[in-house]
């Protein structure tokens, strides 16, 4: 028996992994660093064409997993380059506005090059399951799917894992509560926030290989996710990634459901408005704990 | 501006002669220079078929192209330049319905037949002034190919939509609500998606929830591709009728045999269809530029042209009194009767083509690869219509 409802909360609650994946991102740079970066979503891009290329070269499974490392180094190194020469010389000006400017201006730049790169036609990362349905309980859904759900989800224990239990993860998180206090106790706060901008560019960059493979490759896909993250961080609570994990699945459920109920045209608006509902009622978000950092 | 007179043939072949001037306007730079490019084609190989016969009346086709850029003041300004300073008798060409619409009321007030060849949308026709033609079909008449089909063989008792919001999506939908009204077929659902979107299975779900015979689908290559891709992931099934988006080549490369049973309207000239003047075209036309497959532009373009020389023809040698010439042309080609490679070309009152019928495509799998195969109307078909199977019943 399949149910339309539950076929619904199903696609949103698959969504909603990948939006996790991309939002965990941009929340740990945002809540490590301080630092809103709008071409977080193009990194996810970077990703994809890194995936376009490995795929090239090793066919079926070895080329996917492959693409994946391929992706996550590739991009990590990317974002290490871009916050070491570009974000951290204007780490101490008095605004934000800087910060960015650069970064729109990256989303731009990034876009135009990888037209200029890649060129605009459309392509897929290869789908080593070739888009096969499969039946599960109550809903149909693609191999590929419910292995990106299931990938998303250990990605994220592992980076829980790491950030609860390592010592480096948790110089992470002391940076994210208290820079100063921090580097009193000795972190290396310009290693953490290389390291955390390392990290969550290679999860944008995963995050663009399984979007690539379920959706599809093109210079521009990085800009909606880019704005459904911060959707996600800001209702989930800035820098919080218990929030950007919850927030992803919300927003997920909620498109699919408000568009299956409600109305289809308003899709992609259900997200946004939850958003101003949250904003409303709890100014921090759901998991925001204020800005607490001076 | 960038315009360029280019002479055909040798000169000696019309030697003391004054060449008859024809305006050809088209993108030839900027973002859609390809398909301006195409056009030009279409147009060299009519006039060079034309001058190797020895023109008309013993004197040279010349035609002076003007490049419209894809803008209409500059369209504006190219068209004024061909009428007062090249003193062309027909302008042909086209390309952008936003550039034609504005090209269209120049050329009206100059009093210089203006022969649109492509460009979809009704209001350069619609507004009937005197002087417009187009010589291929309007937005609705496109879509139409695929009522008739729908109305005469499959007949569905159930429809749905699935449309880009946007005009280009909303047009469409119009056209094929009235046709379900018409032969009574219900539609279970009117639903939308944006340009960029990438996740459709709120909107596949809901679709297979309900089981539409017929699925109409009108968007771009990327949001096509997808939705044939997530079809199968959901296990959905049923007729897609589309347009565009559906038949690029980068949507075949996307998708491989997924693009199985997807249908949709064309003008394409290809081999693969039953007619000797199409035939004839395409072999001219790869003979002609290095093998080079003809485009729906090309053939637009073609006939385009064929139509002016035409009317020149029979209007009578010009006499080199403009005005008048450009009025005996006017008359000669409202009486337009010609069989060319879109089919016969007659025009209605207000210059509009009404006897091409664009025919029906459908994806078909040979070999396992995806071919476009037209298999409506019956006498151009090359291949029966197939109905797209469940997809695990699907064996290539």
């Amino acid at each position: 028996m399949e149910s339309l409802f539950l076929q619904q909360i199903a696609n949103g609650l698959i969504i909603g992994s990948i939006y996790c994946l991309i939002a965990i991102g941009l929340t740990m740079i945002f809540g490590v660093m301080n630092l809103s970066n709008f071409a977080h979503g193009d990194f996810s891009m970077l990703g994809a064409y890194f995936a376009i290329y490995t795929t090239a070269y090793l066919s079926g499974w070895c080329g996917w997993i492959g693409s994946m490392v391929v992706a996550a180094i590739g991009v990590g190194i990317i974002g290490y380059f871009i916050e070491r020469f570009m974000f951290r010389p204007l780490k101490d000006r008095p605004t934000d506005i800087d910060v960015i400017m650069l970064s729109i201006g990256l989303f731009i730049i990034l876009e135009n090059g990888a037209q200029l790169l890649f060129g605009a036609t459309p392509q897929m990362v290869v789908d080593p399951f070739q888009s096969e349905s499969v039946g599960l309980f109550f809903f149909r859904t693609s191999y590929i799917r419910v292995f990106s759900f299931i990938l998303a989800i250990l990605i994220i224990i592992a980076l829980q894992i790491f950030l609860t239990k390592t010592k480096v993860g948790v110089g992470i998180r002391a940076a994210a509560q208290n820079v100063k206090a921090s580097m009193l106790m000795g972190i290396n706060v310009n290693y953490i926030y290389s390291l955390t901008f390392i990290i969550g560019s290679a999860l944008a960059g995963l995050g663009g290989v399984l979007y690539g493979t379920i959706f599809a490759v093109f210079p521009t896909m990085g800009a909606m996710p880019t704005l459904k993250a911060f959707a996600i961080t800001i209702m989930g609570g800035m820098g919080s990634i218990r929030g950007a994990i919850v927030g992803g699945f919300i927003l997920g459920v909620a498109e699919t459901l408000g568009g299956n109920y409600i109305s289809m045209q308003y899709k992609n608006s259900i997200g946004f408005i939850i958003l101003i509902l949250v904003l409303m009622t709890i100014p921090n978000g759901l998991f925001g704990r204020g800005r607490n950092n001076e | 501006m960038l315009c360029g007179v280019i002479l055909f043939c040798g000169s000696q072949l019309f030697a003391g002669n004054n060449p008859i001037k024809v305006g050809f306007i088209g993108p030839f730079t900027g973002p859609t220079a390809f398909n301006g490019g195409e056009m030009k084609k279409g147009a060299i190989l009519a006039v060079d078929e034309i001058n190797s016969k020895g023109g008309v009346f013993g004197r040279e086709i010349e035609v002076v192209w003007g490049d419209t850029e894809s803008k209409p003041a500059e369209g504006v300004a190219v068209v004024k330049k061909l009428i007062t300073r090249d003193k062309v008798l027909v302008v042909g060409g086209g390309y952008h319905s936003s550039v034609n619409i504005a090209t269209s009321d120049a050329c009206a007030r100059e009093r210089t037949p203006l022969v649109v060849a492509v460009a979809i949308s009704p209001t350069i026709t619609e507004r009937g002034l005197d002087y417009v033609y187009r010589t291929s079909p309007n937005s609705p008449q496109f879509l139409n190919g695929a009522c008739n089909w729908l109305e005469n063989v499959r007949k569905p008792k159930t429809v749905a939509f699935l449309m880009e919001n946007t005009d280009y999506g909303r047009d469409g939908e119009r056209v094929y609500s009235a046709l379900a009204d018409k032969i009574g077929a219900k539609a279970l659902a009117h639903l939308y998606f944006e340009i960029g979107d990438t996740d459709f299975t709120t909107q596949l779900s809901k679709l297979k929830n309900l089981q539409p015979e017929i699925t109409f689908c009108i968007g771009s290559t990327t949001e096509q591709a997808l939705i044939q891709k997530q079809s199968k992931e959901l296990g959905y099934v049923s007729q897609w009728i589309g347009a565009g988006g559906h038949f690029t080549e980068a949507f075949f490369k996307m998708l491989g045999t997924t693009s199985a049973y997807c249908m949709g309207v064309s003008l394409e000239p290809t081999l693969a269809i039953n007619d000797p003047v199409v035939a004839d075209f395409v072999k001219k036309y790869e003979a002609a530029f290095d093998g080079a497959r003809p485009g729906i532009f090309s053939g637009q373009a073609y006939d385009n042209m064929m139509v002016i020389i035409d009317a020149i023809k029979r209007a009578g040698e010009p006499t080199g009194k403009l005005k008048e010439d450009r009025a005996r042309i006017n008359k000669a080609l409202k009486s337009t009767s010609i069989k060319l490679t879109q089919g016969p070309i007659k025009f209605d009152k207000t210059g509009q083509v009404v006897t091409v019928f664009p025919y029906v495509v459908q994806t078909q799998i040979a070999d396992g690869k995806p071919q476009l195969v037209i298999v409506y109307p019956s006498e151009k078909a090359a291949g029966a219509y197939q109905k797209p199977m469940p997809w695990d019943q699907r064996k290539f």
